[in-house]
């Protein structure tokens, strides 16, 4: 790479050109590489499944050889910081960025209204790239800067001066679901997707139950806290194709939404995947990647945009919040015969993956277990929080720290061990699904078994 | 005083998109000298997906994982992929790779048929070579094969497919449909020890028995499971993110958002459910978020067997532990009062 003339083009002080020249040859430490390398016994033998095989980057990985993109540099390169509203919800009157632009080492700033098309989302397209009217979370990005160091574009981005009329913020899901009018997000309604799953009779299976159990359930909402923030990295080409390195976890759906966000033909966007510092969900759509492609475009340079901690923690989604309601009616033996459930998750500012969340949390609200007569409901709501989307299990570890604390308790209340009680209502081969799927190569018998011997737990686990 | 609980929880969990269509395409090429390339739009996050897809690859060819390079991530030059979410990797994109291979491999068999003088529909393949079912000597290197089908038949030994998991819609009023093709379980069990004078809990110990189907690399299967552990102790004691009045995040960083260390992962025992899913690649199911799912549940009714306190509220935070303990004794309190 050409640093020197890199360097030179820069329209910028001597103190920024040597960070620059400091930075470049730190991204590609010098360490002598095995030419021959050991191969492991296991991943060359066949067959080649169930084969303990290790990973051909772990070697990378133990080398620090691995080139995620904060190891990146391309001659010329920009750094990108994106304005954080700092306000729940609120009205955009005015965004003043001259004083920004003036500065010294700015070479670039834009705002919602130079993005084509400002609008965003898996399911509802109801999320900007950058709020242009309306601020719906603390955590929206209201404009941009591309400068030649990453603190130059940082001191830059305090100089924005975005004039706000504060609106009362929804932070409660409960209040957002008795909300009717004006909508939290109009003009979608604030409650904006909804799921219903029933199977049987519920009431008659309450009626014909021993004893019926209740419990109310609530989970908090968490990071996904990947080692590598999100990234990317756009470069145009002379022909006005763009390409863009990022930490996007779904490389097909990214360039699908640049190339709407960008109004421009998918064939002229390229999206390449680094190795990713970890997803867990979190990287599963866009977020620097329009805007490091609208800055780089406008400057004819490459830009460059990682998230810092802060902004990985209010500007990517989070784990859904969710308050469920549970009711069950069992026989004195301990068996399951009707359950009802309500769910109401925190779906945050924006829709993101929601509909998915909500979908899975309903479908597996009832456990791993066969219930005749089922009734699950489950709402999602905005609010003016950070929104919330996809995270390793989609609802699952909510739903499950419900359906088993209310399993022990029941338990304990029938002096039942609860390695019994849940034996007595585990789901089979064959066995309906909540939603009548039959069911087939259906272990949860075995792996219940299987953990409780290597636990070494003996029955009389009914506590009194 | 510090008291031992333990406590038991079990899941299920689908793998792939709920109803909605999620392919995933592939294209396995066969090289001259017996290896393979993969080109796969997945992109590896870490989890080793990556590996996993070289071994369906290898399998299906009767070659190493060695032998077979994975090309992935680029828009350009992989196929289309629905990515790396909703724990459908192994299952979505095995599927697809392994599709491809196969189709490489017949092209493989209708070049060797003639040479080995039996049908194509003799053949198999195993230890890199390309053999006489039940009569393994009766082979040829599929190196050689691959030569000669592109040098000879002018036929390059290059497969493409691509999978999606079978799914029927829901009934909006009733929610009733076949939403995933398939599911996996697992059963986590947690020992902890509960300071009733502090609140503060310990996660000692947690035996997990998980099912992916079967495991195509059982090393990978143990990481993600472990991993999975390590998120489900920080939703269950220590991780929220808390916000102001006004809607801003009290702790957006690692000094004040507490997650745990390695210091704070208990010991971990997993075992692999024996199972075969006949739709999976060579039975594979998948295991990438399942792990993370019971962990919190299990380490909560721990906590109850330990102190007998219910707590209704993630995380279990060791003010909300010690809170639950004091009300509970002011109830005895109460009742040895009123008796």
């Amino acid at each position: 790479m050409d640093t020197k003339k890199a360097v030179k083009d820069a329209p910028v002080t001597t103190l920024a050109a040597t960070e620059e020249l400091l930075r470049a040859p730190a991204a590609a430490p010098l360490v002598p590489l095995p030419l021959e390398v050991l191969v492991p016994e296991a991943r060359q033998q066949t067959p080649a499944v169930r084969q303990r095989a290790q990973r051909p980057d772990c070697r990378l990985h133990g080398l620090g050889q691995t080139k995620y993109i904060d190891d990146m540099y391309l001659p010329g390169m920009l750094y990108a910081k994106i304005k954080r509203a700092g306000v729940a919800s609120a009205r955009i009157i005015s965004i003043d960025t001259r004083e920004a632009e003036a500065m010294p080492g700015v070479v670039a700033v834009v705002t919602g209204k130079d993005v084509p098309c400002n609008t965003f989302g898996p399911s509802l397209k109801d999320q900007p790239v950058l709020a242009d009217s309306r601020v719906f979370h603390a955590g929206d990005g209201v404009a941009a800067v591309a400068a030649i160091t990453e603190q130059i574009a940082a001191d830059a981005i305090e100089k924005i001066k975005v004039e706000y009329e504060i609106l009362k913020p929804v932070l409660d899901p409960l209040e957002s679901l008795k909300l009717e009018t004006p909508g939290l997000h109009a003009p979608n309604p604030n409650i904006y997707g909804r799921k219903i799953i029933k199977k049987g009779d519920v009431e008659k299976g309450f009626a014909e139950s021993d004893h019926i159990f209740e419990g109310s359930y609530r989970t908090q909402m968490v990071e996904h806290v990947p080692l590598e923030p999100h990234s990317s990295l756009a470069t145009w080409d002379a022909n006005g194709r763009v390409t863009i390195y990022s930490t996007l976890g779904r490389i097909t759906l990214g360039r699908a939404d640049v190339a709407r966000t960008l109004a421009m033909p998918m064939s002229r966007v390229r999206i390449i995947a680094t190795i990713v510092g970890g997803n867990f969900g979190g990287k599963n759509e866009i977020t620097t990647e329009p805007v490091v492609a609208l800055l780089a475009k406008k400057t004819g340079r490459p830009v460059k945009c990682t998230f810092t901690r802060p902004e990985e923690f209010i500007s990517s989604t989070t784990r859904h919040p969710l308050i469920m309601d549970y009711k069950t009616g069992v026989t004195s033996q301990g068996k399951i015969l009707a359950r009802k459930i309500r769910l109401v998750l925190d779906g945050g500012a924006y829709c993101s993956w929601s509909e998915t969340t909500l979908g899975k949390a309903c479908i597996l609200s009832a456990g791993p277990y066969n219930i005749d007569n089922l009734l699950a409901e489950a709402y999602v709501v905005y609010t003016n929080k950070t929104m919330t989307g996809a995270m390793r299990g989609f609802g699952a570890p909510q739903v499950c720290f419900a359906y088993e604390s209310h399993m022990d308790d029941m338990a304990k209340a029938l002096k039942i061990d609860p390695l019994e009680m849940r034996l007595r209502n585990v789901l089979e081969e064959g066995s309906l699904s909540p939603t009548s799927q039959k069911l087939h190569s259906v272990v949860i018998r075995e792996s219940l078994l299987q953990a409780a011997e290597r636990f070494g737990w003996n029955g009389n686990g009914a506590q009194a | 005083m510090k008291r031992r609980g333990r406590g038991i929880a079990c899941m299920w969990y689908p793998i792939g998109f709920t109803v909605a269509a999620n392919p995933s395409a592939a294209v396995v090429k066969v090289n001259e000298d017996g290896t393979a390339t993969l080109l796969t739009g997945t992109v590896e996050t870490g989890q080793g997906s990556l590996t996993v897809l070289a071994q369906i690859v290898a399998q299906e060819l009767g070659i190493a994982t060695d032998d077979v390079h994975v090309v992935s991530a680029d828009t350009d030059t992989t196929p289309m992929d629905t990515g790396a979410i909703a724990s459908r990797t192994t299952y979505v994109t095995g599927n697809a790779a392994r599709l491809a291979a196969e189709k490489a491999k017949l092209i493989l068999f209708e070049v060797a048929a003639p040479l080995l003088g039996v049908k194509p529909s003799q053949l198999e393949v195993s230890d890199h070579k390309v053999h006489v079912q039940g009569f393994p000597q009766r082979s040829i290197h599929i190196g050689d094969v691959s030569e000669h089908a592109r040098g000879v038949n002018g036929q390059p030994p290059i497969g493409s497919a691509s999978f999606n998991p079978a799914t029927v819609a829901l009934d909006p009023e009733t929610g009733q449909g076949k939403p995933f093709a398939t599911y996996v379980y697992a059963t986590q069990i947690a020992e902890v020890d509960v300071d009733d004078e502090t609140g503060e809990v310990d996660v000692l110990r947690i035996v997990a028995s998980h099912d992916c189907g079967t495991p195509i690399n059982p090393m990978l299967v143990e990481g993600q499971v472990e991993g999975g552990i390590s998120m489900g102790v920080g939703f269950a004691l220590e991780e929220e993110i808390l916000f102001t009045p006004d809607g801003r995040q009290i702790n957006p960083n690692l000094t004040n958002y507490i997650m745990p260390t390695s210091l704070d992962m208990p010991k971990i025992e997993v075992d692999i459910v024996d199972s075969y899913d006949p739709t999976g690649p060579f039975g594979a199911k998948g295991v990438g978020e399942p792990t993370c799912v019971s962990t919190a549940a299990a380490i909560l009714n721990a906590i109850h067997d330990a102190v007998g306190v219910r707590v209704t509220q993630l995380p279990a935070t060791a003010e909300r532990v010690y809170a639950a303990i004091k009300a509970k004794r002011a109830q005895e309190a109460k009742l040895i009062t009123a008796g």
